[in-house]
């Protein structure tokens, strides 16, 4: 017996130590390790500049982030982009988005509330699936990444929220988590 | 004169009571979702006098759908095939005679295709070190009840420490289909009572998770504005019946039916009450488990179904899991 609990005790610590990555989770830390970015250089951070992009929309439109910034044919005040995947989590977080964010900044301004549909992969599947989840013909503009180009533009990943102000500025990009972060920064942003 | 043999009577097992053999396997089988954090593995409960218990289990589980917040059944869309696949290792070890620990870590395959999107990982899951008090000296199943005292049950208090072993949202991952844990220690309060008069059994287990509040830098590998997030209290809660039969040699064949309810409470973030996060599950199983007649192996296959309707869970995908497992208790 006593030769079998050996052999156990030594796969399971192997088993353990086996694998990387633990001691971010075992050992969690609260340093701020964000890359240092220069303010108004293009990339995915907040305070450099999103690079354009297009896409089509799942009632087979083009969407193209120029146009609604400043200077384009129709801009606007603020441009979010949620990337979702049409699960539970995506789905509660654009919920609350539509039922308690967006009719506190109804009033304020203008923005776009894109939902970038990373999965469905043509325009026909998003469409099927924004209707599924009851989002047609809603304030929201479904987009189709459909070769997830824009998901990796700015580095998203199930649950992110981009939000990028009339002159291209990116000012949050992270997961939507409460809904807090995009309130503050759509607050700080609308008229 | 021929004299007529007797019948062949059945003779009664040795009362090496396993505790319930669903049990064994405490609070089980409800937390996958490569999605949503999952690859929890199960915590052991050993047997009366026995000194170990090596346990080897694997686990199939599969999609299909999930419920939304409001509680109604959505399926997943089309094309999608998800699933998860968990190889779980568990030691149970006595330290006194009502005393026990036990360790159960899984290693997590994820075979995901979700619409367009194909992906498949693998990885450690979230490992479980548990101790148990057993509120008994005596063995506590009777093949006949004659008197109040054999209506005792057998009582277990427990606490398990879920330490994330697993690969989380906060860990260096691309994207959520890598994950195989939730990235947070967790403290339960468990209780199991058990109760068998032969052939019947039922068993009652229930635990009161709190997840402990950990600083977040990362998210899916992109490091962030550190905060601090905290899940919400777990309640995870089984009832099963289960009949035994014994076979002239006097190993066991039990087969079992079990409802299950798990719910997590809203989570904080820095502070701050997550209106989108709390959760919701019901299920029902069903297991047929094989014991010999000294109780010191069993074998066993248990098929946890989530019905895929409204109003049987929230914020959670639902699953069908089947698990086949195999366990030696060393006297």
């Amino acid at each position: 017996m006593y030769c079998v609990k050996q052999w156990f005790g030594l796969v399971m610590a192997l088993s353990l130590v086996g694998c990387g990555d633990l001691a971010d989770d075992l050992n969690p830390s609260d340093h701020d390790q964000r890359p240092a970015v220069t303010a108004g250089t293009l990339g995915n951070q907040p305070g450099q500049l999103a690079v354009d992009f297009s896409l089509a929309t799942s009632t087979a439109t083009t969407f193209q982030l120029s146009n609604h910034l400043a200077g384009g044919s129709q801009p606007v005040d603020a441009v979010v982009l949620y990337f979702t995947m049409w699960c539970p989590i995506c789905l509660a977080h654009s919920d609350h988005m539509f039922n308690s964010v967006i009719p506190q900044f109804q009033a304020r301004g203008t923005v776009v509330y894109a939902l970038v549909d990373y999965v469905s992969g043509s325009v026909v599947a998003s469409r099927a699936a924004e209707m599924a989840n009851g989002y047609a013909g809603s304030v929201f503009v479904t987009l189709v990444d459909d070769q997830r180009a824009v998901m990796d533009q700015f580095n998203a990943a199930m649950g992110s929220v981009i939000v990028i102000a009339a002159d291209g500025t990116i000012v949050m990009n992270e997961d939507y988590r409460n809904g807090d972060a995009l309130m503050t920064n759509l607050d700080a942003l609308l008229p | 004169m021929t004299t007529r043999s007797s019948p062949p009577v059945k003779r009664q097992p040795r009362l090496l009571c396993l505790p319930g053999v669903v049990a064994l396997f405490f609070s089980g089988n409800v937390l996958a979702a490569s999605c949503c954090g999952g690859g929890s593995s199960t915590s052991l409960v050993l047997p009366k006098f026995s000194q170990a218990m090596i346990d080897v289990s694997f686990d199939y589980e599969s999609y299909n759908g999930f419920w939304k917040s409001d509680g109604n059944w959505a399926a997943d869309p089309t094309g999608s095939d998800l699933k998860q696949y968990r190889l779980n290792l568990g030691y149970a070890q006595r330290l006194a005679p009502r005393w026990q620990a036990s360790i159960s870590a899984p290693y997590v395959w994820n075979q995901n295709q979700y619409a367009s999107f194909e992906r498949n990982t693998d990885g450690m899951g979230d490992a479980k070190l548990s101790i148990w008090y057993e509120q008994f000296d005596k063995i506590a199943c009777v093949w006949k009840v004659k008197d109040w005292r054999d209506l005792i049950p057998a009582v277990y208090w427990g606490g398990t420490l879920t330490v994330p072993t697993g690969t989380s949202p906060y860990d260096d991952v691309t994207d959520n289909f890598d994950i195989t844990g939730l990235g947070f220690y967790r403290l339960d309060a468990n209780v199991l009572v058990d109760k068998t008069v032969y052939p019947w059994n039922a068993t009652f287990s229930a635990s009161y998770g709190k997840y402990l509040e950990r600083p977040v830098n990362r998210e899916y590998g992109a490091y962030v504005e550190p905060y601090d997030k905290q899940r919400g209290d777990r309640l995870n809660a089984s009832l099963s019946f289960g009949y035994t039969y014994f076979t002239d040699n006097m190993e066991s064949l039990t087969g079992t039916v079990a409802y299950s309810y798990l719910q997590e409470d809203e989570a904080r973030i820095d502070g701050v009450i997550d209106t989108t996060s709390a959760l919701r599950k019901r299920s029902i199983a069903t297991t047929i488990a094989w014991a010999t007649d000294d109780r010191d192996w069993v074998t066993k296959i248990t098929w946890s179904h989530a019905p895929a309707r409204d109003g049987w869970g929230k914020n959670f995908p639902a699953t069908d899991v089947i698990t086949i497992g195999v366990s030696h208790v060393l006297r």
